[in-house]
């Protein structure tokens, strides 16, 4: 099979100019498994493997593409839960199952040799192994379809959830926060994944004014957009509609931080296919063209991110995003930023300037009209706040809204172009869709 | 005085997700053995209502996981249980005064007539 350096398709640099695939990369197909809360341990045709293995049929039937035609398979081998993912996220030390699942392949972790094998895949000969998230995955399929690597690529991303405590294995289950931990993580994994929205989030309401609970609109609105979303969890499980009341109610999870700021872990997965724009020009769906993709890991200067930092990671950012599409904010139609937590969304908003939000605007544009109807759609995907923590609502929704199949989420404004991106400030990736090449 | 059960749902009432010890019948069982009954959850409360509605099972109260000491402050009883399967359970039950139980068979001496 064909291999590549780890890092050699990034854009993760300034300057890079204007991407040399501008226009000729195009995602053809989307699949999407059933969304549960988590596997019940007995459904074979519903763990993360088969759900997989579905998505993947339906990325390929929605394109018109048979197993022969793919040559690419990208998929994330890493637990969503990741390295301290807990009981949620293995399998062991219960007993296995006859194979396919007699590991925690397929159960809990699904990557490309076990993929290929069970689809029977016959041409792959692209495969790489110890892929990263959604985030540059994405961007890895686009520039190995440009670059040549493969002509016909699935892009997996599978989030699987067990019964159990998420995120608290490993170091996270110690009673102590030892060594550097101390500091990073003073009460285990999610007191560091907070802490990195909390801090900078206090001082984005000193800075610029307003409280934590003007993310209500914005929280309530991506509910609503998740409840349109037909395949997401909000949707399938018959969620009632969050209110204002309900947000403004819930309980700290660490103060500010609400209930209802947090994502929802998930048992699921999806499917990408991407491929050359010629190829999709002659596939069942419209093409949706990939403008750009950028990856950032920005170093920190401390244990503890603050607001200048932040804004500064997302600033630079969006420059790539914009200098390697040769676009601008007033470009873009679809704004599709990441949201597991509601704390982190508006640093994307201000950075990339989506409808002339500035730095301080984000509260006030929450207040305003954001439905999907109306004049500001803004996060038309309801993201993992409205679908649950699959981290691909974003990219799905982008695409559907530029093919005009969005149903209910359908935006009334021009939906030509669209960002979407599973990221934190510090580090991940974005990319760029366009409804046209150029 | 009545005695009060606080019950929690996902993790507890065979209608949660994921179901719990505690069925729908046992909670029809509680009121007629004249306890004060009612949900306490993550789940907004409209959310928790409906629960309640779509079991014909008229509770008197609903509320959110941290808002016990309201329903202490509203109802005078003898004894007030929350019955609840996390570790959060147990922590805003304590706060709140509650005697914090988890759903197996050790609540089964709840329904015993009193």
């Amino acid at each position: 099979m064909a291999t590549q350096s780890q890092y050699s398709w990034r854009r993760d640099k300034d300057g890079l100019g204007v991407w040399e695939h501008r226009g000729k990369v195009a995602v053809a197909g989307v699949g999407h498994s059933p969304v549960d809360r988590r596997w019940d341990g007995v459904s074979m045709d519903q763990t993360l493997g088969a759900y997989t293995i579905l998505a993947c049929q339906r990325a390929m039937q929605e394109a018109g593409v048979t197993l022969d035609q793919v040559d690419g398979i990208i998929c994330c081998q890493s637990h969503i839960a990741g390295a301290s993912g807990g009981s949620a996220s293995q399998w062991a030390p219960r007993p296995y199952f006859a194979p396919p699942y007699d590991s925690e392949w397929g159960l809990t972790l699904i990557n490309a040799e076990w993929l290929i094998k069970q689809m029977q895949f016959p041409n792959i000969r692209y495969a790489p192994d110890n892929v990263p998230t959604i985030s540059e995955m994405v961007g890895l399929a686009a520039q190995a379809v440009g670059d040549g690597l493969c002509h016909t690529c699935l892009v997996i991303y599978p989030t699987g959830n067990l019964e159990g405590r998420y995120r608290r294995g490993g170091e996270n289950a110690d009673d102590y926060a030892r060594g550097a931990r101390q500091w990073t993580v003073p009460w285990g994994n999610h007191g560091g994944n907070d802490f990195i929205n909390i801090f900078p989030h206090n001082q984005y309401c000193l800075k610029y004014g307003g409280t934590h609970d003007d993310l209500a609109p914005f929280v309530v609105n991506q509910h609503r957009n998740g409840l349109l979303t037909p395949w997401g969890f909000n949707a399938t499980h018959d969620i009632p509609q969050l209110t204002i009341e309900d947000y403004v109610s819930s309980r700290y999870i660490l103060n500010p931080l609400r209930l209802w700021d947090c994502d929802r872990p998930v048992n699921a997965s999806a499917a990408y296919l991407f491929t050359t724009a010629e190829r999709a020009r002659d596939m069942q769906q419209p093409p949706v063209y990939v403008l750009n993709h950028a990856q950032h890991n920005f170093r920190q200067r401390t244990t503890q991110p603050d607001l200048d930092e932040i804004e500064m990671w997302t600033d630079r950012a969006a420059r790539r995003m914009y200098e390697g599409a040769g676009l601008g904010p007033q470009d873009v139609d679809i704004f599709n930023p990441y949201d597991g937590y509601a704390t982190m969304t508006q640093f994307f908003l201000e950075a990339f300037q989506w409808h002339g939000v500035k730095r301080g605007e984000a509260f006030a544009f929450y207040a305003g009209d954001i439905r999907v109807e109306g004049p500001h759609p803004f996060c038309s995907s309801g993201g993992n706040l409205g679908n649950g923590r699959t981290r691909t609502a974003m990219y799905t929704d982008s695409i559907e809204q530029l093919r005009g199949t969005a149903g209910a989420r359908q935006v009334t404004v021009r939906a030509e172009t669209a960002l979407a991106a599973f990221t934190t400030p510090s580090s991940g990736g974005w990319i760029m869709f366009g409804k046209h090449p150029s | 005085m009545a005695r009060l059960i606080s019950f929690d749902i996902d993790g507890t009432l065979e209608v949660g997700d994921p179901p719990g010890y505690i069925t729908m019948e046992m909670v029809r069982r509680a009121k007629e053995l004249g306890y004060i009954i009612g949900s306490c959850s993550d789940r907004t409360v409209s959310n928790q209502q409906r629960i309640w509605m779509a079991h014909d099972i008229s509770v008197a109260f609903t509320v959110l996981k941290h808002q016990l000491p309201l329903v202490k402050a509203e109802f005078s009883a003898e004894q007030y249980y929350h019955i609840g399967d996390t570790n959060i359970d147990q922590h805003y039950a304590e706060r709140a005064g509650f005697a914090f139980l988890y759903p197996d068979t050790s609540v089964d001496h709840l329904w015993f007539p009193h």
